[in-house]
């Protein structure tokens, strides 16, 4: 399965082995958003050296762990500050944040809208697991209406979050959705991610099969996997910007392209640069690319 | 070779003079199969018959089996050829001739057939590499063998010497001409009509060659370069004999189930002790499907040596 010219991939080569197997519970999804993170930075030839991972707080933030790069474990909600730091002091770098329902639209959902704001060049992956399952299941931004919950339960009754329509309207460069269940498609959405110069915000529809799950009878992890399909998903996962929030079927891939000035180059050349600051300022080498 | 009397009104030494000589062409979709029969409709038609030709096309998609009847005759009734009726069959397709050869005469019946084999997936006994197929196993000179008078000719190679496959029809219509009783001019005019300008002289060439090769006497070639290439598919075969490796690290497994439900060959299930095992290693396409799916990274599929060599 190789892509052209490059050797086989093989993700032993990217995890921090002595951690494995890693601390998911059986079926999560989170691990094989993982995967396709780690086979999208091989197929684009990113040196591990150059690839930054940054994680907030939760099962997605326990993720960035597992990858042998440099990893930043940071507070619940604001890994995109601190990566917008990084990217800023560290044009080199492959900046990636990766991040949870809760910790990206709930409790670091300010960020958010500013970090697709200032169309910093990063890539942001949400894993959209519908709740808070490190904590004990608590209710997420992203719950289905009518899924129970050890906060709503006799059902959620709070409309959801659809977050690539925010990413979209607060003016993210690239926005998609990817599904687990479709690893190849998620790769290659990824590296669409990577490859892109500008905020892109990827979010990766993931299950929860021991808190959400079972809470919900949602049946096995087969069976959750496979309804990624159908029916399990609600229909407010909107696809396009105009009726961001329109019943729907799930959409996937690429879902909006919004082309702007990516915010560190502006920043050097118009803030930096007419201050006598130069390259110099940043502390580092010219961005290498 | 059939000496034929021109003035005959069934052509084709029936022992009934009301009869209609019948032509069934068969190939696979895309091959020209109604091509053939156009032509020979039109030409039997220009020399003064009536003419019959029915169809199946409708369902062949590029791929799939066609075949076309024409009946030509001082009276035609009946559009469709009964089984074991048919003077001639032509085959553009090998596997397609043999699977007709029931309607063929018994006494005398003429098989023009391409020798090229267009094998189908749905051959394959299963879906593994190497799989054994079901492609007709019978070679060219056993068919030759069996019936009246045959031709087994590679017509697609002789197309494509002559620069496109795609005349091999014109190919067979040229050994087709060398039975019936009818003037290769008039062929010729025939093909002009229905081959696109810019192919007429590759078409005229095509129908020579084939109808070179019908009259020459030497018939056997094509048998032996398809047994060539059987050799060539068999060494090819042993080459890449194991072609990966599935591994399962228990350690890291943590009995979710997904890659024994997702597994379109079930070849996968759980162990006593919940861990994923190869049950059907036989039965493993290397698919990667359980590999992608695995939230553990506990499945991995290696290509072998022999086929990271040969891709």
């Amino acid at each position: 399965m190789a892509a052209e010219g490059i050797d086989e991939f093989d993700i032993r080569d990217y995890l921090r082995t002595e951690l494995m197997p890693h601390f998911m519970c059986p079926g999560c999804g989170h691990g094989i958003a993982l995967r396709a993170l780690l086979w999208a930075v091989h197929e684009e030839r990113i040196a591990k050296d150059r690839l930054a991972i940054v994680t907030g707080i939760g099962c997605s933030g326990r993720v960035g762990g597992y990858i042998d790069a440099n990893t930043f474990h940071v507070t619940h909600g604001r890994p995109l500050t601190f990566a917008t730091g990084l990217a800023l002091a560290r044009p080199d770098l492959e900046v990636v944040v990766i991040t949870g329902d809760g910790d990206c639209l709930a409790i670091g959902g300010n960020h958010l809208i500013h970090a697709c704001r200032r169309n910093l060049r990063m890539t942001c992956l949400m894993l959209n697991n519908e709740i808070y399952g490190m904590t004990g299941g608590q209710v997420s931004p992203t719950t289905s209406e009518a899924r129970l919950t050890t906060t709503t339960p006799y059902g959620n009754a709070e409309p959801t979050f659809d977050a690539c329509g925010l990413a979209t309207a607060a003016g993210a460069g690239l926005v998609g959705r990817g599904m687990t269940l479709q690893t190849v498609a998620l790769k290659n959405l990824i590296r669409e991610a990577l490859a892109y110069r500008g905020f892109s915000f990827v979010e990766i529809l993931s299950d929860c099969t021991e808190i959400f799950g079972r809470k919900n009878d949602l049946g096995s992890s087969p069976e959750m996997i496979l309804r990624q399909k159908g029916s399990m998903r609600p229909d407010f996962y909107g696809n396009t910007v105009e009726h961001p929030f329109r019943p729907n079927n799930l959409t996937t891939g690429i879902i909006a392209r919004n082309e702007r000035p990516e915010y560190g180059d502006t920043y050097r050349s118009e803030v930096l640069a007419p201050h006598g600051h130069g390259g110099a300022a940043a502390g580092v080498s010219a961005p290498v690319e | 070779m059939n000496a034929l009397d021109k003035e005959s009104a069934s052509p084709h030494g029936n022992r009934d003079a009301a009869r209609p000589t019948n032509v069934l062409i068969v190939g696979v979709g895309g091959q020209g199969v109604l091509m053939v029969s156009k032509v020979l409709a039109a030409l039997c038609q220009s020399e003064g018959f009536e003419v019959k030709q029915s169809e199946v096309h409708g369902m062949a998609k590029r791929g799939g089996s066609v075949f076309s009847h024409v009946r030509f005759g001082e009276q035609v009734w009946s559009p469709t050829i009964p089984r074991g009726e048919a003077d001639i069959v032509v085959a553009l397709e090998w596997a397609e001739g043999v699977r007709w050869l029931d309607h063929l005469r018994r006494d005398g019946g003429t098989f023009i057939a391409d020798t090229q084999r267009i094998v189908p997936p749905i051959s394959f006994r299963n879906r593994t590499r190497n799989a054994a197929s079901a492609y007709a196993p019978e070679t060219p000179a056993e068919v030759v063998a069996l019936v009246g008078n045959g031709f087994a000719l590679d017509a697609t190679s002789m197309a494509t010497g002559l620069g496109d496959r795609r005349v091999a029809n014109t190919v067979l219509l040229g050994a087709l001409s060398t039975v019936l009783p009818f003037a290769a001019e008039h062929w010729l005019a025939v093909i002009e009509q229905f081959v696109p300008a810019k192919t007429k002289d590759l078409n005229r060439r095509a129908f020579l060659a084939g109808r070179d090769w019908a009259v020459s006497a030497e018939r056997v070639p094509a048998a032996v370069a398809t047994d060539a290439v059987a050799q060539k598919v068999t060494a090819r075969a042993i080459e890449t004999a194991p072609a990966h490796l599935l591994t399962i690290n228990e350690a890291w497994c943590k009995g979710c189930d997904i890659c024994v439900k997702m597994c379109p060959e079930r070849c996968l299930s759980l162990n006593a002790r919940m861990v994923a095992e190869l049950a059907r290693p036989d039965a493993c396409t290397a698919c990667h499907l359980c590999e992608w799916l695995c939230p553990d990274y506990a499945i991995r599929i290696e290509s072998t040596p022999a086929v990271k060599g040969a891709s």
